[in-house]
């Protein structure tokens, strides 16, 4: 009955408007993984509905998965950092050895079976944590050495995910790393000093070679997206092509003819949002926008109703992985930002993205239940 | 104090996330409402093929109904290109079952002229149980089906080939000068005869289907299909009845000329070709156009090999593909009589009752003076012109010819051949079948012309009396087309009106009815009185009816009674060749309702190897008039002076 009653008591502060939030972005996912694959799947012959049934296997893993994270104190979670940190950098090494699997130029993920496995998605939460509770040692007050730590921190996965190579995710670790520094307490000089070495980097990658051609071109094609004959900027124009045609009222779901006739690239995947644009129209566009904003309210919401600065650093983390993936991901398929293989959340069809971010949501919605205790 | 500056930097991050948010959603305005539809546009481009099938063309007909051009059914494997690729494996399984090889397969799987969203024909033509076997082992031809396709097909071989024409694949400058009427690469047009100049009536109109496609371009589905309509039929004045008799006696006359022997040169006659023709007077109605050499316009339905096209157009074969009814240009001979009398008849020269004693020969005089001959050596005595005509008095007509030059101040120096231009000579007699031929008279001005224009092949440009004798009975440089022959006579005959000849009678849609007539068309009225037709009609009366007129033997044994006929022989001189044989009659002869003219080549006198195939034709035109005349004889030579 005791224990009954002190795991039933967070409960009772459970965000229920974060969760049908989660819910709506996601169930509007399923929809458009469905929508996207399924007349392809139909002309090969095959089963119309497998992605939508195994998008669904993976947000119901999602589900239980941010449940058991919702479910255990965040303040336990702290103690088992260290070895949670490990182990993320431990997967993170063997991925790219031999061990790990290379697909579109990058190795980035294990086989098991049908199903790939992407670490980097697993070791992007358990950073937000570390990070957190690195920061959250320092009361707010983030002197040089803490500073050091926390970049120690950050520097580590970011390059074993350079290595193979993975530069999206490497950005969502940099957008966490400023977010929580940012609220963590750093002084404003050090803040100013990252932002001009994070820019610094960003031209010298582009500038100096340290690219592949195709990764340059990735990047800069949604500068000129008028250039024909990369295929970057077809892919560019192409998925900008769809997200304009859809108009206000969108031409219907599966009525894309941009989505389902495959012009436009990664349409489940990277692209998903085209397919919302083009059969969902402006409507469904800024609906998903309205879901996606309650979210990142109620995640910084959080935030500051936190009881403590590492839960408060923790939604600040899963708030700057969200807003800069769904930032990033959408304006990429818009043309305001560079085409980078990074998932919108709960949108995109994959497995390890999905989980991760509802564990993120678990994470938030933990820290919202325990403001109390 | 912590707390406070926590609370700003979460102020701070906050801001942040809600100007990203802004950017997000101000491009999604503009995207989807300010800039859409323009994109819309873009995208409907991206996504929608549209593959045009040209629809079955009409079918031309002869007067009565019966079918000259048609289409037919014909069973082909096809290929869908999205399947199979230039080395499938399956391409040689293809070959092995319809007997071709690879490459060909091959060439025709990258043929541009098909759509790459339909099919492309691997093999036309395939028997029935060849497309039931690829059906029957589909597993061993994936991406191969059977196919119904419409073919156009010529029924009756080569038979009215020049007047059918030939169709064949649009070329550049073709599609250049269609580009209006909706033409696509790799059309079908016609290329010659009815087929071109009636293109416009019997071209359908093609199947559009719009597809919706895929980036890599698989059709997903039809997004709306208008179906193809067929062309308007055409139905011709040819009665294939007469052609069919027309091409055998034409055929007939020149085997007999090459089995001959020509006594000027003691060789056999070459005959490497010739013309018949059957006009209705009245209107300018073709019921019969043969020429020969001729070929077989199925030949060209799935376009022509280059060997097959070259050896066409071979001279040694005589060019067959020629039209020597409305382009074969000859010098008319004493068919040209009718102009030099008319003109004679006309401006007072002579009266019907003038006579001139033929002694055989005739001597110009003047600056360049000459004797000239009677083809032969015949002396045809004391003659008027209706005698003149009906003999073929070369004497009469040298004298009327030396008479018009002299007297050039009053009579100007073209008296003949203005009169010869009136009646539908030396010009395009603007018949409905393309590149027609237009004939030249000889005259001063002409003369002069030539040589200015090819001084080597017209040395003389000067006139003198000589050349207008010789003009007068159709030697020099005069030549016209077979088909201005008959229109001159046709002229002649219904009082002065010269039809455009027309082998178009109506268009009809696919249930029969009339879409349109094709109306006679006049190019020009005058009028011949009694007093200039009578002498000269009784002359070409007597050619065929009196005992000495130049082609009574050829129709020796005609019902001339019941069904009688006129007409005037010609034999015209080429230099380097054997004389060109002509003959152009008309019947019944005082109420003409059809004008035969006949030429052969080096086939020798006009009444010896033109006139009796002339007759076999009327024999035949006789009969359906309901004259009772014996069934058409093979043609034979007969002796003649002309």
């Amino acid at each position: 009955m005791r224990a009954a009653r002190n795991v039933a008591a967070p409960w009772r502060h459970l965000d229920i408007t974060l969760l049908v939030a989660t819910l709506g972005v996601a169930g509007m996912g399923l929809l458009m993984v469905y929508s996207s694959t399924r007349p392809k799947q139909l002309s090969a012959g095959l089963d119309p509905g497998y992605f939508l049934k195994r998008q669904a296997a993976y947000m119901a893993i999602g589900l239980v998965a941010m449940a058991v994270v919702a479910l255990v104190d965040y303040r336990r979670i702290r103690d088992f950092m260290p070895i949670l940190y490990g182990l993320a950098l431990l997967t993170l090494i063997l991925v790219v050895s031999p061990v790990g699997t290379s697909r579109r130029g990058a190795q980035a993920w294990f086989q098991i079976g049908s199903y790939q496995f992407e670490p980097s998605e697993v070791a992007k939460l358990v950073f937000v944590v570390a990070l957190a509770a690195v920061c959250a040692n320092h009361r707010g007050d983030l002197d040089t050495g803490g500073l050091l730590t926390a970049l120690g921190i950050a520097f580590v996965p970011m390059a074993l995910i350079y290595v193979q190579p993975d530069l999206g995710t490497d950005m969502v670790f940099a957008a966490v790393l400023m977010a929580v520094l940012l609220v963590g307490g750093a002084k404003p000089r050090h803040i100013a000093l990252l932002s001009l070495l994070a820019l610094t980097g960003v031209v010298a990658i582009v500038q100096f070679g340290m690219l592949k051609s195709y990764q340059r071109d990735r990047l800069t094609a949604f500068l000129d997206p008028q250039s024909d004959g990369q295929r970057s900027s077809y892919n560019l124009r192409q998925s900008q092509i769809a997200i304009a045609a859809g108009g206000i009222g969108g031409r219907g779901l599966f009525a894309g003819t941009q989505t389902n006739l495959s012009f436009v690239p990664e349409q489940h995947t990277d692209f998903i949002f085209t397919a919302v644009g083009e059969e969902l129209g402006f409507v469904g566009g800024v609906s998903l926008l309205g879901f996606f904003g309650v979210m990142l309210w109620r995640t910084w919401r959080a935030a500051v109703l936190a009881r403590d600065q590492f839960g408060r650093l923790v939604c600040v983390g899963v708030l700057a992985m969200l807003v800069f993936q769904i930032f990033e991901n959408m304006g990429m398929t818009m043309g305001i930002t560079p085409i980078t293989g990074i998932p919108l959340p709960f949108m995109s069809y994959g497995g390890s993205a999905m989980i991760a971010s509802f564990v993120g949501v678990g994470l938030v919605l933990n820290v919202h239940m325990h403001r109390f205790e | 104090m912590t707390k406070d500056t926590s609370r700003l930097r979460l102020a701070v991050l906050g801001m942040v996330v809600l100007s990203l948010f802004s950017a997000l959603l101000a491009r999604l305005w503009y995207l989807q409402v300010l800039a859409a539809p323009s994109y819309k546009v873009e995208a409907q481009h991206n996504s929608v093929a549209v593959v045009y099938t040209e629809a079955p063309r009409g079918r031309i007909l002869d007067r009565n109904g019966k079918v000259l051009a048609d289409n037919r059914v014909v069973l082909a494997l096809v290929a869908h290109r999205e399947k199979v690729g230039p080395n499938s494996p399956v391409l040689q399984r293809v070959a092995d079952l319809v007997g071709d090889t690879v490459d060909d397969l091959k060439a025709r799987l990258g043929d541009e002229r098909f759509s790459q969203f339909k099919p492309v024909p691997l093999a036309v033509d395939v028997p029935k149980e060849k497309l039931i076997y690829v059906r029957e082992h589909q597993d061993d031809f994936p991406g191969i089906e059977g196919l119904q396709l419409t073919e156009r097909v010529y029924p009756n071989g080569t038979l009215a080939a020049h007047v059918l024409g030939t169709i064949g694949e649009i070329n550049d400058k073709e599609l250049a000068a269609h580009k209006a009427d909706g033409y696509r690469a790799g059309e079908t047009i016609g290329k010659s005869g009815a087929e071109l100049s009636y293109e416009a009536d019997l071209r359908g109109t093609p199947e559009i289907d719009k597809l919706e496609v895929d980036s890599s371009g698989r059709v997903q589905r039809s997004l709306g299909d208008q179906p193809a309509v067929q062309g308007h039929d055409v139905r011709l004045n040819i009665d294939i009845d007469v052609q069919r008799l027309a091409e055998e006696s034409l055929a007939q006359g020149i085997d007999l000329a090459r089995k001959s022997t020509d006594f000027l040169t003691g060789k056999p006659f070459l005959a490497p070709g010739g013309a018949v023709v059957v006009l209705d007077p009245n209107d300018g109605s073709v019921l019969a156009m043969a020429s020969n050499p001729t070929y077989d316009p199925n030949e060209f339905v799935n376009g022509i090999s280059v060997p097959r096209f070259a050896q066409l157009n071979d001279p040694a074969n005589n060019y067959p593909l020629n039209n020597r009814v409305t382009q074969g240009l000859y010098a008319p001979g004493s068919t040209f009589k009718l102009a030099t009398g008319m003109a004679a008849l006309k401006d007072g020269l002579i009266t019907a009752r003038d006579t001139f004693n033929d002694t055989g020969s005739y001597t110009i005089t003047g600056e360049r003076p000459e004797t000239v001959s009677n083809a032969r050596g015949a002396k045809n005595g004391i003659v008027n012109i209706t005698q003149a005509i009906t003999v073929s008095s070369d004497v009469f007509f040298d004298w009327l010819g030396q008479r018009f030059w002299d007297g050039r101040g009053k009579y100007g120096q073209a008296a003949i051949q203005d009169v010869a231009r009136t009646l539908g000579m030396g010009d395009y007699t603007d018949v409905d079948l393309p590149f027609e031929a237009a004939g030249r008279i000889d005259e001063p001005a002409s003369r002069e012309t030539l040589h200015k224009n090819d001084p080597a092949n017209f040395p003389y440009p000067e006139w003198y009396t000589g050349y207008n004798v010789n003009m007068a009975i159709g030697q020099g440089d005069t030549v016209v087309t077979p088909l201005e022959m008959a229109d001159s006579y046709a002229t002649f005959v219904n009082g002065g009106t010269v039809y455009a000849p027309h082998v178009g009678q109506a268009v009809l849609d696919q249930s029969g009815q009339q879409v349109r007539a094709i109306e006679p068309k006049v190019v020009r009225r005058t009028e011949i009185p009694a007093s200039i037709k009578d002498p000269l009609q009784a002359g070409f009366k007597g050619v065929v009816a009196s005992p000495g007129g130049t082609a009574n033997a050829a129709f020796a044994g005609f019902p001339l009674g019941a069904f009688p006929v006129a007409g005037k022989t010609g034999t015209a001189e080429v230099a380097g060749k054997q004389d060109t044989s002509l003959f152009t009659a008309y019947a019944p002869a005082d109420n003409a309702k059809y004008v035969v003219t006949v030429v052969l080549e080096q086939a020798g006198l006009g009444a010896t190897a033109a006139a009796p195939v002339a007759r076999r034709v009327l024999e035949g035109i006789a009969a359906k008039e309901g004259v009772a005349v014996a069934p058409p004889a093979p043609v034979n030579r007969v002796a003649g002076a002309d």
